[in-house]
């Protein structure tokens, strides 16, 4: 509570802050603040993020995501039956 | 919905709430989505004890049920993102939330899926350490409760967000510790109901229940498996509410909205 008095809006420094924007976790003013899906955003962040969608599609990020999590699930069928056989194996 | 400051009883509170606006019909969905992963998990714990020491020459028979676990675990796991999207929609807007939890963003949902599946290889790395349970059991709570915060496919931002949430350790460990205890009280219940169901079916129906009494005994290895799995699937609908409220009261706490409560506390009195 002690940084009560810094908390401002960064786009309007005269204005309380009201909530946090989830993408760039700046404070953010009643009036910049756009609950979407139950989670605030700012109007910067909001914009970034349309024009991201129609300028590029985040092909990496998917592509990293799809192969990890792949190889996740292969591991975890191993790693049950490796760990399970080695406690299995101490009784 | 965000009334108090972040705190355990606070986040219990909340919880409540929220589980009482979602569960009809979410948490079934929740339910009905983990049955398969939680009844192939007994099952691979049977077949291990059943084995023994010779588990180690019987890696087939063990890695074709891992695998049609792992398989549910992607099902429970999707049940589970439906449900921590329906107790956010209940805890943002204070109402019942509609089919629209069942529009789970595909960004959200593939990085839980890819978070998920991290924390079940840390789970299976340490579940003998015994500590690696609870605190696997702690980042996976962070992972479903900033789950609606992904919004962008990637592997390095939900991962930064999870230990960013991970702040939060001291309500975090006292929240794992109370849903700990709500498992053996969940499991305590469980025991007494098919107690109480066996005595009314041999009491008023006449039914000689002798091989029920000896399948549904305390100490029988499959009902003991079964009562823990049950435990864990009547706790698990709070445990997600939980941590989906404590990451939206932790960010509310960095913003502005925990500073409004302050000032209206301030100006009640």
């Amino acid at each position: 509570m002690a940084t009560a008095t810094t908390r401002w809006c960064v786009h309007h420094p005269q204005r309380a802050a009201f909530a946090l924007c989830m993408t760039c976790t700046r404070t953010i003013c009643q009036e910049c603040a756009t609950q979407w899906d139950g989670i605030y955003h700012c109007a910067p962040c909001l914009a970034k993020q349309r024009t991201g969608v129609v300028a590029r599609s985040p092909v990496g990020g998917w592509l990293a995501l799809i192969v990890f999590t792949a190889i996740l699930l292969f591991v975890t069928a191993r790693l049950m039956v490796w760990s399970g056989a080695l406690i299995a194996g101490l009784f | 919905m965000i009334r108090a400051p972040l705190s355990t009883t606070s986040v219990l509170d909340e919880t409540s709430d929220a589980v009482a606006l979602a569960a009809a019909p979410w948490a079934a969905v929740l339910v009905l989505t983990s049955l398969p992963w939680r009844f192939l998990q007994v099952l691979f714990v049977d077949q291990l004890i059943e084995l023994g020491g010779n588990a180690a020459h019987y890696g087939r028979a063990l890695g074709s049920t891992a695998n049609a676990a792992t398989i549910a675990f992607i099902v429970s796991l999707i049940g589970r993102a439906i449900y921590a999207r329906a107790i956010n929609l209940a805890a943002a807007s204070g109402r019942r939330p509609g089919t629209e939890a069942f529009r789970v963003p595909r960004a959200a949902l593939a990085t839980y899926l890819f978070t998920g599946s991290l924390v079940a290889v840390l789970f299976y790395a340490t579940w003998f350490t015994i500590i690696g349970i609870p605190l696997t059991i702690m980042v996976s709570g962070l992972a479903i409760g900033t789950m609606p915060l992904n919004d962008r496919a990637g592997i390095v931002a939900p991962l930064k967000r999870i230990g960013r949430f991970a702040r939060e350790a001291k309500t975090l460990t006292a929240l794992t510790f109370v849903f700990l205890v709500a498992l053996a009280v969940a499991m305590v219940n469980l025991l007494a109901a098919f107690g109480i169901g066996l005595w009314l079916v041999h009491g008023f129906g006449g039914i000689d229940i002798s091989r029920w009494e000896a399948l549904l005994d305390f100490g029988t290895r499959r009902f003991d498996l079964l009562l823990i799995a049950g435990g864990i699937i009547a706790v698990e609908p709070f445990w997600i509410a939980a941590n989906v409220i404590l990451v939206r009261k932790a960010g509310a706490e960095e913003s502005g909205e925990e500073l409004r409560l302050w000032f209206r506390e301030l100006a009640g009195r």
